[in-house]
């Protein structure tokens, strides 16, 4: 019996087991005849042989088990082992697509400004004159209207050179009180390394009672806008000219590259200049007969935001579809 | 603007503020600092005296000098055409460092000892002033000779240069700065007071005359001058060079710099120019040109007021009579003017538009006693004049007012001393009301809120606190709100499968997208003054900005493009409309271990199936586009819910390989008939679905919309969907094509039979048969 114990120990497969267990417990097997020869047995060592015989049986019947599992497990390994793969050859890069980052940008000033309970308003970017300019306090002869090169077209109307006219025309179809912000493309006559004749805007106007809406709460919105969209970045506000606005203020955050040392970026004074904003002109008011209310108004280039919060250093990159940039906002 | 601290020095008292200081008040205040420049002027660079000065005995062009400078005489050959005898120089002695880093050694120039260098202005590091070597005069204040030249203000200076807003005109010359600086420093501004001895001069009636229309807006002064031997000063010379202006001649190089200082607009005057032959008497006219221009007039127009001189009427002799003219004109009268009928302007064009200064006589007096001492001119007593009887405009707001805008608690005291500090006269009726005269240079201040923001610039924004508005609810969610929504919806849709968003200019080329068959913005609506002649009219399509993008790509090696843009488009009204596009060109997927390296090329199934993953279920019917980017047998309108929205096709082979592309697909949708909205749930059958194969045979060029339509007509209501799953075709099978179509076929009642699904297939093959004459194999 003792051989059939080593046997089954040394047994090297499933099927080897198998063998085995035929020749041991199968009816022409070991303990059959073992069994049989018990026939032969005086009578009172059949009990003991039986005894002995049934030991061996169960023992050899747990060995069996007991081996088996442990080959099957090593089949299994073995069989795992011959489907293995170099994982490190599938390191995959993405096959999504992605959102364009002035747009994304653009998403998440539109989402904050909800979140504020500002209405989305939105409006064509073929303008006339009156909305575009007239309205906001900038008569033909102003010097202002330099500053944006416009583009117009054969009939006198144009591209509108900001948001703008969206607030007057919002104004003009609603009563106040009016919260609203106007996201959107707009158009300047330039183009070089850092212009482009298209670009975007959202552009903010808060109209309320008068004496109700002052500076402070201009500063206050803005200075929370502006920390949620850069993070922990100083704000600071200096005082600035538009025709619309009355007092106006341009608005700095501290450079989100040097954090405010000075660099190339921001011309080595530590501070960029993203905002521009102010108390709406009595002017504005008066062009779309609002009366006895005040207002705060602000825009930003949304472009210039999506630039300095990505690093991304060339503007004129951002409007050619240039995967090679977008894919990195998968 | 550009002032530099040491002449900002002369007009206020900036001792113990550093230009660090300086420079975040000029923010604080409104006027923008783009740059700060110090100059630091090497150390051993020593004022020296050129005692001697002979010709080198073996180079024409070098001068052999003798030069004290203070503590000894040295010998030093210079190669400058200005120097000679009597000058006051900068002499690099031995040992200087030149800002470029040499290193000033004694030397043999052409075998004659040099011990030094007589220094040009950009030798030391300052901006190129005169030819030649500096010629130094008593103009940069007191100097001793042996004085290291870095020791004296005028050099070791701080240029600051500010970008004034377009309102800010009384901030165009120094004396304007210097006010605002008065205000924000609270240190008073320092005033010329020229006392003048008028009894020993000819008076200036003797030799001038002056008529003029009535209504012209225009202040007008005159005196004159017998120019004799002038010789300008080093220090204008300096600064003109550090405002990167000049100007031709000496006379108008100073009018140029006086007018930098104070100012007021100058203008000098050829004096024969105004006298008729054989007369001794010049006449001025003002009147209006043919343009209604304010003009100066003798037989020809000498120039038109705050906009140019006319060259015949400018100084180009040394020594003779000039006439020197102080002009104003409110800057809202020129630029409308200008508006009305343009005509070409002069430098001087910028500021008068803006706004120059009207205390003419502040500008008149400072420029001829510059004259008197530099030169042995002889000055005219009096003046000539035409001026305006003004009113300073009065502006009344109250300290409430003040405080609501502001939204802070502003103290009166401090009110009244920012108003008075920024020239501006303040009387209070009540004291809660300030009644406020505004000077003539503030043109920009007509109303209260003009008047709260000088407030707010010189108490300065960040000592204002920020405050929460307080509001009450209302919802915001509007049409516009949704679009939007609906827009970042589709967009984030088709990132997700797998485009990239590409962002083009509403600009395109209007030959390009006329020679594709596209109607672009009629003529008289078209655009006036495009930037360039490839964006010379306004995008009817989305698609022409794709490919250039796309072809972009390709170029800078991207095999698998897909790209997609919302934007607008124009029709030839020049009606603006939304569109979706997409592209997909090339690869389907990246190279990888799941395509061995080798992805397939995208085929109009995969498309159409990308297109699906973003705008849901659609129907393609064959179609014929109005344009010629579309391959003529890969065409298709798009419809959705029995609507149509777009097209969608493989681009012409010609328009690929133009674009340096291969099989390219694109497809463009009106944004606005995409649905949005809430989805209704259908119900759905508890009980299994039975799934049937046919394969027909029909003929090739049949189309399956006419298979899909019989089908559809004859279905039984079991029949839930049927789809293409196999063409198939071979020779045996001659014109005739194998298609294979799958029927899902599902019972809310019950699990279907063999029976209910054999005869809702013999329904459909009996109308397949008599309607089409195809049947099973």
């Amino acid at each position: 019996m003792k051989e059939w114990y080593d046997k089954i120990k040394e047994a090297q497969s499933v099927e080897n087991l198998e063998e085995i267990r035929i020749s041991v417990f199968g009816k022409k097997g070991v303990l059959a005849a073992e069994f049989a020869k018990m026939k032969t047995a005086p009578n009172e060592e059949k009990s003991k042989i039986a005894k002995e015989l049934n030991t061996h049986k169960s023992s050899l019947m747990n060995e069996m088990t007991a081996r088996k599992i442990t080959l099957q497990t090593q089949e299994l390994k073995e069989a795992m082992k011959a489907e293995s793969i170099d994982v490190s050859m599938f390191s995959v890069s993405s096959e999504a697509g992605a959102l364009h980052p002035v747009m994304e940008t653009m998403d998440r000033i539109v989402e904050y400004f909800s979140a504020m309970n500002f209405a989305v308003k939105t409006g064509n970017m073929v303008e006339d004159d009156f909305n575009n300019f007239e309205a906001l306090n900038l008569p033909k002869y102003h010097p202002a209207r330099d500053m944006q090169d416009t583009f117009y077209f054969k009939d006198e109307m144009l591209l509108r050179t900001h948001t703008s006219p969206v607030q007057i025309r919002t104004m003009m179809s609603h009563k106040p009180p009016i919260r609203m912000i106007a996201p959107g493309a707009v158009f300047r006559r330039d183009y070089d390394l850092t212009h482009t004749p298209m670009f975007h805007q959202v552009e903010g106007l808060l109209v309320d009672d008068a004496g109700k809406v002052s500076f402070a709460n201009l500063k206050y919105i803005l200075e929370d806008f502006l920390k949620y969209m850069f993070g922990d970045v100083e704000v600071r506000f200096r005082p600035s000219f538009f025709p619309f606005t009355e007092p106006s203020a341009e608005v700095d955050i501290s450079c989100v590259f040097c954090k405010g040392e000075g660099c190339r970026v921001c011309s080595k004074t530590g501070w960029l200049e993203v905002l521009g904003c102010g108390i709406v002109d009595p002017n504005v008011f008066k062009a779309v007969n609002y009366k006895d209310v005040s207002g705060y108004a602000f825009g930003l280039g949304v472009e210039r935001f999506a630039m300095l919060i990505h690093h991304i250093g060339d503007l004129r990159s951002l409007f050619e579809g240039d995967i090679k940039l977008l894919e990195q906002f998968q | 603007m550009i002032v530099t601290r040491s002449w900002l020095n002369e007009w206020i008292d900036l001792r113990g503020i550093t230009t660090e200081d300086l420079a975040k008040t000029f923010n604080s205040i409104g006027l923008e600092v783009d740059r700060i420049h110090s100059y630091e002027i090497p150390k051993k660079i020593i004022v020296g005296k050129v005692l001697e000065c002979e010709k080198h005995p073996d180079a024409d062009k070098l001068n052999v000098c003798k030069v004290d400078i203070g503590t000894s005489i040295r010998q030093i050959v210079c190669g400058a055409s200005n120097v000679r005898e009597g000058l006051d120089v900068a002499v690099a002695t031995i040992g200087a460092v030149m800002p470029g880093g040499t290193v000033i050694k004694p030397v043999k120039l052409r075998g004659v000892e040099s011990e030094g260098m007589i220094c040009s202005a950009s030798e030391i590091g300052l901006e190129e002033c005169q030819n030649g070597i500096i010629e130094l005069d008593d103009s940069i204040g007191k100097y001793e000779i042996g004085q290291e030249v870095c020791t004296l203000a005028t050099f070791s200076d701080d240029l600051i240069e500010i970008e004034l807003t377009a309102n800010r005109g009384d901030c165009l010359s120094i004396r304007g700065v210097a006010r605002d600086l008065s205000a924000a420093y609270d240190r008073p501004i320092k005033e010329t007071n020229i006392n003048e001895d008028e009894d020993r001069r000819v008076g200036i009636g003797r030799i001038l005359s002056l008529s003029h229309e009535n209504g012209l807006d225009v202040n007008l002064r005159y005196r004159a001058v017998d120019l004799k031997n002038l010789t300008l000063p080093f220090i204008v010379r300096l600064r003109l060079a550090q405002i990167e202006d000049t100007r031709e001649t000496d006379i108008e190089a100073l009018m140029l710099y006086v007018t930098h200082s104070s100012g007021v607009i100058l203008r000098a005057y050829n004096y024969g120019f105004f006298c008729g032959e054989n007369e001794t008497m010049a006449k001025v006219e003002l009147k209006k040109d043919e343009n209604g221009y304010a003009s100066i007039i003798s037989n020809e127009k000498a120039s038109t007021v705050g906009i140019i001189q006319e060259d015949a009427s400018k100084v180009t002799y040394d020594e003779g009579t000039v006439l020197i003219e102080a002009s104003y004109i409110p800057p809202d009268i020129i630029s409308k003017k200008m508006q009305e009928s343009k005509m070409e302007s002069g430098p001087m064009y910028y500021r008068t538009s803006r706004g120059s200064e009207p205390e003419l006589n502040q500008g008149l007096n400072f420029c001829l006693n510059m004259i008197e001492s530099n030169s042995n001119s002889s000055v005219f007593g009096g003046t000539i004049e035409l001026c305006d009887s003004y009113e300073d405009k009065i502006v009344s707001v109250t300290k409430k007012e003040i405080d609501e805008i502001i939204g802070a608690e502003i103290d009166k005291v401090k009110i009244t001393k920012i108003l008075r500090n920024l020239g501006f006269g303040t009387t209070k009726s009540s004291s809660e009301n300030f009644v406020i005269s505004v000077p003539r240079y503030r043109h920009d201040i007509t109303h209260k809120q003009d008047i709260v923001e000088e407030i707010v610039r010189l108490v300065g924004i960040d000592n204002i606190p920020s405050k929460p508005f307080i509001f009450a609810e209302s919802s915001k969610l509007e049409d516009d709100y949704f679009e939007y929504k609906k827009r970042t919806i589709y967009r984030h849709k088709a990132a997700q499968s797998g485009f990239f968003e590409n962002l083009a200019f509403v600009f395109d080329e209007k030959k390009v997208l006329n020679g594709y068959g596209f109607n672009t913005t009629e003529e008289e609506l078209e655009l006036l003054n495009p930037i360039v002649n490839t964006f010379d009219t306004l995008r009817p399509t989305l698609m022409t900005g794709l490919l250039k993008a796309a072809s972009h790509n390709i170029k800078n090696g991207i095999v698998s493009v897909k790209l997609f843009e919302v934007g607008s488009i124009f029709n030839p009204k020049r009606d603006e409309s939304l569109k979706i596009s997409f592209l997909f060109s090339g690869d389907t997927h990246k190279e990888s271990l799941a395509n061995a390296g080798k992805p397939q090329k995208v085929d109009f199934a995969l498309f159409t199936q990308k297109i699906s993953d973003v705008i849901g279920e659609f129907e393609l019917r064959q179609y014929e586009t109005s344009h010629t980017l579309s391959h003529v047998y890969q065409c298709a309108e798009l419809l959705q819910n029995g609507e149509v929205i777009g097209e969608l096709f493989r681009v012409h082979p010609s328009v690929e390989e133009s674009y340096g592309l291969e099989a390219t697909y694109m497809c463009e949708l009106d944004f606005v008939k995409l649905s949005y909205g809430l989805k209704i749930a259908k119900k759905s059958s508890k009980y299994q679905a039975s799934f049937r194969d046919l394969s027909i045979i029909m003929p090739e060029v049949m189309s399956y919309e006419k298979v899909k339509g019989v089908i559809e007509a004859h279905a039984t209501q079991e029949l839930i969907r049927f789809y293409p799953v196999d063409k198939y075709r071979d020779e045996s099978l001659g014109e005739n094509m194998s298609l294979s179509i799958r029927f899902v076929l599902q019972s809310f009642d019950k699990t279907l039979e063999e029976d209910d699904i054999t005869s809702s297939m013999d329904a459909i093959l009996e109308a397949l048969n008599s309607e089409l004459g195809i049947g099973l194999r």
